[in-house]
């Protein structure tokens, strides 16, 4: 049984928070245990970082401090997140000066940035630390003749320093639902292009184009569904879409609830019955 | 020896009716550079391409493999053909621009667009002499702020990456506001020149950029634009420039965040567009779906002492006052109606009652006497 500490951000609580009960739960069947670092706060979203960086920076010493107390280390699954979270940190360890400065300030809650947890994504968490081997043999009920998009998101492969795969030709997606029996799709238009999640409330019209280039391209090549380890990409994907003046009605899974799905995990429980865009494949 | 195959889009636009690629077998060995030039050297000399320092100093061998923007003199043929496992390289000409010949583009436009930003120093009297005779001295520890965005080199890596340019075609591209940035952090440049590019910078598309760090990726000298974008951002609204939906997004961030340790959704469209109904319809949208609706995020323990490291911060770099704490009130007193008790109790209980997320909100107004 692997240990890990979950860093849940906005999108495992409030409305959202049946995602991490799902989460847990998928976790189990491949021995992982996730412990959620309650304690912890939004990571800033990357826009407290236009406010200022350095409390961007003192937010998530504080957050991955929380991780350190628990001798854990820390899986992220939304990109952003992991992106803050992963940058701050690469400032932190590079910096002494800067991380002196917040360590004197998070004394006050009896917290130190040690530097001693690894930030994990979902993607390279299930590649390093859980391997395919063990994820194919969780699964229960092969996604046989399901054509999955493989969509990654930006902030899991940009800037090159936080990446956790080959930024130009990234293949860990792609093994991943391979190993869940997949048929995968990663050659379609939009495959590289923005979510425009973070955009919605900046410049909509952003938004809009690009989920008619990844979801126009999706629908092109025939597949049934498109798959993204990130909850952003994938609210923006499944909510987003509604906002469409001609939604291509494509429908999308966060990594997660697919293979709760592929491991047995009914449908209404794995998250996947309760799309906008209904997931109509069995 | 190991070979490569190169796809290379050709095009001359005074003899082709169409673009078309033409394949050609390079060693592997040296940079991307390398390989063109020894197609010009010794299969096909009618290939234009721009080059010239061979040492990424100059900036104009920038152009795409695979779709992804590279500069030809810093990518080994080696890492190439790792990456793309043996498939073919196509080699296209950058992104965005339109061709001149082959792999050579017109870069007048974004050129153009930069200049529209003012990317030079307008001096401060009061510090520049006027008296030719003196000089204007920097210090080093005052070069510290610009010193990575002077190194652009007009590459247009960037503007070939970039997703607001995909679509926008006002948008200034990413190294132009790198660009106008440096000389914001300027302190010979004058105040008023600083506003005036705060407000060229959003008519030239500083909200429509997607934060996707695509610029910081291919960037073959360590600037980082987006990052220059959101400093921007952050002088925008400092100045007062708080109308658009951008601006009140970050309010929203910096107000939510210190109150409850999040942000919140069910509020970010009345709050970002003035949309009343949202909160409304998202309410009543998750109700139907069995899914408990929080007015609130889950109050952290540690919210007390978090704030104080926010507000710490905050001070430090003298933007305390950018909190909005008639806000930051209005969202305790929403929280303590909610709950019939103040924020500080419902931390401790959260502690106490809290292990799982699941009910969570339900079990508090019932614990303390909310309804």
């Amino acid at each position: 049984m692997v240990k890990v500490g979950f860093y849940q951000g906005c999108c495992f609580q409030g409305q959202d928070a049946h995602m991490f009960e799902t989460m847990k739960e998928m976790f189990k069947k491949i021995d992982v245990e996730v412990v959620l670092l309650e304690e912890t706060t939004c990571c800033g979203g990357n826009t407290i970082d236009e406010e200022n960086r350095k409390l961007s920076y003192a937010i998530n010493a504080r957050n991955i401090a929380l991780a350190e107390k628990e001798g854990l280390d820390m899986l992220v699954s939304c990109n952003t997140c992991y992106m803050v979270i992963a940058k701050a940190k690469r400032a932190l360890d590079t910096n002494k000066k800067l991380r002196d400065e917040i360590n004197e300030l998070l004394k006050e809650e009896g917290l130190e940035y040690k530097g001693t947890s690894r930030i994990y994504h979902l993607l390279d968490f299930f590649r390093d630390v859980v391997g395919y081997e063990k994820i194919k043999k969780a699964v229960k009920r092969p996604l046989k003749g399901w054509k999955v998009a493989a969509y990654y998101g930006c902030h899991v492969l940009y800037p090159k320093e936080i990446a956790v795969d080959n930024s130009d030709n990234p293949s860990s997606l792609q093994e991943l639902l391979k190993a869940l029996g997949a048929e995968v799709i990663d050659e379609y238009e939009g495959k590289d292009t923005c979510c425009g999640y973070h955009s919605f409330y900046t410049d909509k019209s952003m938004t809009l184009k690009k989920l008619n280039r990844i979801l126009g391209g999706v629908k092109k090549v025939g597949a049934d569904i498109v798959a993204t380890p990130c909850p952003l990409c994938f609210k923006s994907f499944d909510i987003y879409q509604t906002n469409m003046e001609n939604p291509p009605k494509v429908p999308s899974s966060f990594l997660p609830e697919i293979m709760a799905y592929a491991f047995g995990i009914d449908k209404e429980k794995s998250g996947l019955a309760h799309h906008l865009i209904k997931v109509e494949k069995e | 020896m190991e070979t490569a195959v190169l796809q290379v889009f050709r095009y001359d636009p005074e003899k082709d009716q169409a673009p078309y690629y033409k394949e050609y077998e390079v060693p592997v060995e040296g940079t991307l550079l390398n390989a063109l030039l020894y197609i010009k050297d010794n299969l096909d000399p009618t290939l234009a391409f721009r080059a010239f320092c061979r040492s990424e100093v100059c900036g104009s061998c920038s152009m795409r493999v695979n779709g992804k923007t590279k500069l030809a003199c810093k990518t080994p043929m080696k890492e190439l053909v790792e990456t793309w496992k043996g498939k073919p390289l196509r080699i296209d000409p950058l992104n965005h621009l339109k061709v001149i010949k082959d792999l050579v583009v017109d870069i007048d436009k974004p050129i153009e667009k930069m200049k529209t930003l003012i990317p030079w120093l307008v001096p401060d009297p009061r510090v520049v002499p006027t008296d030719p005779t003196h000089e204007s001295i920097v210090y080093p520890e005052e070069m510290e702020a610009y010193k990575d965005q002077i190194n652009c080199m007009l590459c247009f890596s960037c503007y070939s990456a970039c997703e607001a340019v995909a679509d926008n075609e006002r948008y200034r591209g990413p190294f132009a506001f790198s660009k106008a940035y440096r000389f914001q952090v300027d302190k010979r440049d004058i105040e008023t020149a600083k506003e005036k590019r705060i407000r060229y910078a959003i008519s030239g598309g500083l909200w429509s950029c997607v934060q996707c760090q695509k610029c910081l990726y291919v960037c073959p000298k360590g600037v980082k634009p987006a990052e220059d974008i959101q400093n921007l951002r952050g002088q925008a609204v400092k100045k007062g420039f708080t109308d658009k939906p951008g601006a009140k997004k970050l309010k929203h961030f910096i107000d939510w965040i210190y109150a409850t340790g999040q942000i919140n959704r069910l509020y970010l469209p009345e709050e970002v567009y003035g949309n009343r109904e949202a909160k409304e319809k998202l309410t009543k949208a998750y109700t139907q779906m069995g899914v408990e609706v929080w007015e609130v995020p889950k109050p952290t323990k540690g919210l007390m002492k978090f704030r104080d490291l926010y507000l710490e911060i905050l001070s430090r770099e003298d933007k305390a006052l950018d909190i909005d704490f008639s806000h930051v009130r209005r969202i305790d007193k929403m929280v303590s109606d909610i709950f019939k008790a103040d924020i500080c109790t419902i931390v401790d209980k959260v502690h106490e009652e809290g292990k799982s997320s699941k009910g969570l909100i339900s079990k508090l107004k019932s614990l303390l006497g909310g309804k």
